[in-house]
């Protein structure tokens, strides 16, 4: 049994991290209709980005965290007024594979700034373990998991509460209805990749504080995508639903599967999950039910 | 059908013709010539090249078959191919068979794969369903990788084609095996979409309602598309295995079934010689900044060879990128435009 | 306007590809070439990139010396991404320029296609160290030991180690790694000796390249009994492993030795209260060693420009790697002469530089006609205070390869 909440508690803590990445994507198909495989690559490059103002130039951690998110801001507004926007009225898919564009864009602009390296920021952040019950637990990933749940909360405040949130809801509702109740949804969009460029690089940070930014970091975007659809590509609460679900799925099939099968569990169990998912509600565990035939 | 002015069909076999001028049986009759005589006067990495490109067709018009006229969006293509190319391995490798038969059977044991992944198609549409592909493609590698069958991680060997005491174990002799197949899966794909079949596709694509109202079996033709393109699918990983000499799970990445809808897309969705253009763009545009990436080392040597080589990677992005805004519904819409204009010269319609 | 822009793409597109149809066409006399089929993006870019550096500097430091008896080694080095299909259309463009006469492929599948490709010809091509390509003796060099005989040799070391601490019975051994074709390959013939040497070997965790948690693993390994973990995977994986592991306390209970591919001097002042106390299995100089080395330091801070203690120590690697290349083709000319270098000289040199001095920076070659193996002898690191310090000199390794059934 205490093999099990181990093993439950670490699940959860993953689970937490894959939540974040899914709430970026999600954001953005929500009001946007797109899939974006480039927010992968927002959580790389805003990861290097605090990296580089925290460690390089050595800068208080609140400056380094501002000026990160303000660069985020930046490059999704530079994605959504260059690539998206000429391609309202246009096929999805194209849009789709402009994001995909996109990531390969950035990939090699990662790769030239990190030269094979990894970059840490290990020293600037909580290390450790704290004692739970017995169990020691990684404070990394605790407080990866603590920021997430914050970023939530944060989020709902948001879309409940502020003039643009709730200008996003309508948005994401119909677009054609919520310009004709005045708001600008061109605005809207920008302000939606803006925000989610910065849920990004909340995420980035938080995955490069537990496994250092590495080129292995922008690949964590697929493990989004998969968290986004198993809890419905247009529901918040679905993305942290799933992200827990799944991070605690990985673990315990590993635990349990592993040395049945002879390894390696822990890769498929995702997928396997999704498809399931997938056929037995389409639309997510909390997604949007469309009543249509198929 | 719409006819350029001049040319009429007097006879039931004239309007059913694929080719239907002298002027067109000429250019193809031609250009399916100069082809086949490609490695007379091509050197060997062209010669490669061709064959790498004609594979990738093959796979790429079953996709154009489910997505492009079907409309059920498939990642998994990668993964149909690794299921073609392992299933032609067992066949001649472990069973002894020919390859002229372990060829088409793979293509069908794929198919009815195919018809287990196109599966959730019954359920979900869309992005979930591309989505769904995605994780198929994931289980069927991660079998591939965990079966005895499949010799796990290290791969199973191939061996290459023979005709009696004649292999075909060089890219030459190959390149006589993948071009005809290639034209073979062609015609094909050609002949399927004009049929009820393709235009059933067509139905279920344009409005999945409507098709049902009229009578056509959404389930049926879904499922019969993704046969139809697992098919595709089979073939081109049974070629893909003969032509290298040996399957290896990481030859199948995720990567790939993405490019492949990539080449779709940039060639056209819903037309087969948007295949040829997509594919060719693409590869051309992968070869060139391959090629080019020693040479970006030269021109800015305080990036070093290795880091340049980012560059390139970029590069390719943007020029995609680019592509893709400036034309999102790809070439094949540019190729109708332009066959129109050059029709109708000197008017402007 | 549209169709401008597209006429614009085309002629830049026919272009570039005029520019490579041309320019490897001209070539220079005497002057050979070495083609890096290198992933520089891509997962195994953290072990590529230096090692690829590392051949680069070293032939241009030659190159800048006038060469080898006046021919030059010109440096092609492509990007394949870690995908098949472009890599081998890299290697195809090359396939018959007869001046490329040495090649390099880090990718494992590549390799299994050129492995076919090359059957009957005679072409040096370095790889990794998979074990398969000294039980097949052919074409592919693995740059250093091989994985099984590495292991092998920490099979050696865990015996010792296990008597000196004073243990009674059998040690038992377990392997963690990345769940793919190498994470797998160092049992084979690993295992065969472990078990002749009477050390007990676990099956193996494997897990999914870029795993946030290895708990799982980690504790299923502590309740197994398990003394000694062999961890697999290119740097950081061994942090992030024993980032986890030392979390848990198991470092503590459990010695974790490092396959060759492990931390660099880098990656351990990233993380040194994680890496403390764990073992690093290696064939070239690792830490200060390296760092200090005065080849590797001058090259280093001459070509590219940055203080000794920024080198990745797979640099040496890669400078070792050249240092034999350079010996074959120095032999190949006095036996033949600079004007008949073919791929086939080349590649009987290479079984002929048996002894060669790499400047103490691996081990001396051992490439012969019935050894694919770049050198035979390792050295046992461990990190100690942050650093990484030599615990033994160099090691001849055992070869286990032979003892798997092939």
């Amino acid at each position: 049994m205490t093999e099990f909440l181990q093993l439950l508690v670490i699940g959860l803590l993953e689970g937490g991290l894959y939540a974040m990445v899914a709430v970026a994507m999600v954001l953005v198909y929500k009001s946007t209709h797109v899939v974006s495989l480039a927010h992968g690559q927002f959580m790389g490059f805003g990861a290097l980005a605090f990296w580089f103002v925290l460690v390089q130039l050595k800068m208080p951690i609140v400056v380094a965290l501002v000026l990160a998110l303000c660069f985020a801001a930046a490059v999704g507004w530079a994605v959504e007024r260059f690539a998206m926007r000429p391609l309202i009225g246009q096929p999805l898919f194209a849009a789709f594979l402009t994001t995909f564009a996109t990531f390969l864009m950035m990939d090699g602009l990662f790769q030239l700034i990190l030269k094979g390296e990894s970059a840490s920021f290990a020293a600037y952040l909580p290390l450790g373990s704290i004692s739970v019950a017995g169990k020691p637990l990684p404070t990394t990933q605790l407080a990866s998991f603590g920021a997430s749940l914050l970023l939530f909360a944060g989020l709902a405040v948001f879309f409940r509460f502020t003039k643009v949130g709730l200008g996003m809801r309508a948005t994401a509702e119909d677009h054609q209805l919520a310009q004709s109740t005045g708001i600008t949804v061109r605005s809207i969009f920008s302000y939606i990749w803006m925000l989610s460029t910065v849920v990004a690089t909340f995420a980035g940070i938080a995955l490069a504080n537990v496994s250092d930014i590495y080129f292995t970091l922008p690949y964590m975007g697929i493990k989004g995508l998969i968290v986004a659809l198993v809890g419905g590509l247009d529901s918040l609460p679905g993305a942290l639903l799933a992200g827990l679900l799944l991070g605690v799925l990985e673990n315990v099939s590993a635990g349990y599967l592993d040395p049945i099968v002879g390894g390696g569990v822990k890769e498929v169990a995702a997928y396997v999950l999704l498809l399931l998912v997938l056929l037995i509600r389409p639309y997510g565990l909390l997604g949007l039910v469309r009543i249509e035939r198929i | 059908m719409w006819r350029p002015c001049g040319i009429f069909d007097e006879t039931y076999r004239q309007d059913m013709a694929i080719v239907r001028t002298p002027l067109r049986w000429g250019v193809l009759t031609v250009s399916v010539g100069v082809l086949l005589a490609a490695p007379l006067f091509c050197s060997y990495y062209i010669v490669s090249v061709l064959n790498t490109l004609a594979i990738t067709v093959i796979a790429v018009l079953g996709l154009q078959i489910v997505t492009g006229y079907c409309g059920q969006v498939s990642f998994g293509q990668a993964a149909f191919m690794a299921v073609g190319a392992y299933s032609s391995a067992i066949l001649t490798e472990k069973l002894g068979l020919s390859f002229w038969i372990a060829m088409p059977v793979a293509g069908v044991i794929t198919g009815m794969y195919g018809l287990l992944g196109g599966a959730p198609s019954m359920r979900i549409k869309g992005f979930y369903l591309a989505v769904a592909t995605i994780a198929i493609h994931f289980v069927t590698m991660w079998l591939v990788q965990h079966l005895e069958i499949t010799g796990k991680s290290v791969g199973l060997p191939v061996s290459p084609p023979q005709i009696g005491p004649f292999a075909f174990d060089s890219d030459e002799r190959m390149f006589y095996i993948i071009i005809p197949v290639m034209l073979a899966m062609t015609y094909g794909a050609r002949n399927i979409v004009r049929t009820r079949v393709g235009r059933a596709f067509v139905a279920v694509r344009d409005n999945d309602l409507a098709a049902q109202v009229m009578g056509i079996n959404i389930y049926y033709y879904k499922l019969l598309a993704f046969f139809i393109s697992c098919f595709y699918a089979g073939v081109a990983g049974s070629l893909w295995a003969h032509y290298h000499g040996v399957c290896h799970p990481e030859q199948f990445q995720l990567l790939r079934g993405l490019w492949y809808i990539g080449m779709l897309i940039v060639g056209g969705l819903g037309s087969i010689p948007g295949v040829f253009f997509g594919v060719i763009l693409i590869r051309a545009l992968d070869e060139s900044v391959l090629m080019l990436s020693p040479y970006f080392a030269q021109w800015f040597p305080w990036l070093g060879t290795a880091p340049a080589a980012g560059l390139g990677l970029s590069a390719f992005g943007l020029v995609l990128a680019l592509f893709l805004i400036k034309e999102p519904r790809g070439l094949a819409h540019r190729w109708e435009i332009m066959k129109a204009s050059i029709r109708l010269y000197p008017f402007a319609y | 306007m549209r169709t401008r822009w597209i006429r614009w793409a085309v002629v830049v597109i026919s272009a570039a590809f005029l520019s490579w149809g041309l320019f490897p066409g001209v070539s220079w006399a005497k002057e050979v070439a070495f083609l890096d089929l290198s992933d520089f993006t891509g997962p195994v870019a953290g072990l590529a990139l230096p090692s690829s550096f590392g051949i680069e500097d070293y032939l241009k430091d030659v190159n800048a010396k006038g060469g080898i008896d006046g021919v030059k080694i010109k440096y092609i080095g492509v990007d394949t991404r870690y995908d098949v299909a472009r890599a081998l259309s890299a290697y195809k463009s090359y396939a018959r320029d007869p001046s490329v006469v040495a090649m390099e492929i880090v990718s494992t599948p590549v390799g299994k296609m050129l492995q076919n490709l090359l059957r009957s010809a005679k072409f040096v091509c370095l790889v990794p160290g998979d074990g398969e390509f000294q039980a097949h003796i052919g074409n592919f060099w693995p740059w250093g030991p091989t994985y099984q005989d590495a292991f092998a040799a920490t099979i050696d070391w865990v015996l010792a180690d296990w008597k000196k601490k004073g243990q009674s019975g059998k040690p038992k051994i377990a392997v963690l790694s990345w769940d793919n074709a190498y994470g797998r390959e160092m049992l084979r013939g690993g295992k065969e000796y472990a078990e002749k040497q009477g050390v007990e070997v676990l099956p193996s965790e494997l897990f999914p390249p870029g795993s946030l948690n290895h708990d799982v693993y980690l504790t299923r390994l502590e309740k197994a009994g398990v003394n000694y973990i062999y961890v697999g995977g290119v740097d950081p994986t061994q942090t992030n492993v024993m980032r986890d592991a030392s979390r848990l306390g198991l470092p503590k209970k459990i010695q974790f030795i490092s396959d060759y591919w492990g931390p660099s001097a880098l990656g351990i002042s990233l993380h040194p209260e994680a890496l403390e106390g764990m073992v690093v299995i290696s064939y070239f100089l690792r830490g200060d060693e390296a760092q200090n080395h005065p080849l590797l330091k001058r090259l280093w801070t001459t070509y590219r420009n940055q203080p000794a203690d920024k080198m990745n120590e797979g640099y040496g690697m890669g400078v070792g790697a050249a240092i034999t290349l350079v010996g074959a083709i120095k032999d190949a000319i006095k036996r033949v002469g600079a004007d008949k270098l073919t791929r086939e000289e080349i590649y009987n040199s290479y079984q002929k530089v048996t002894g060669l001095s790499r400047e103490g920076i691996l081990g001396p070659c051992a490439y012969s006609p019935t050894s694919r193996r770049g050198s035979d002898v390792v050295k046992f690191y461990k990190v100690t205070g942050g650093k990484i310090v030599p615990i033994t000199d160099w090691v001849k390794t055992p070869d286990a390869v032979s003892l798997h059934k092939w």
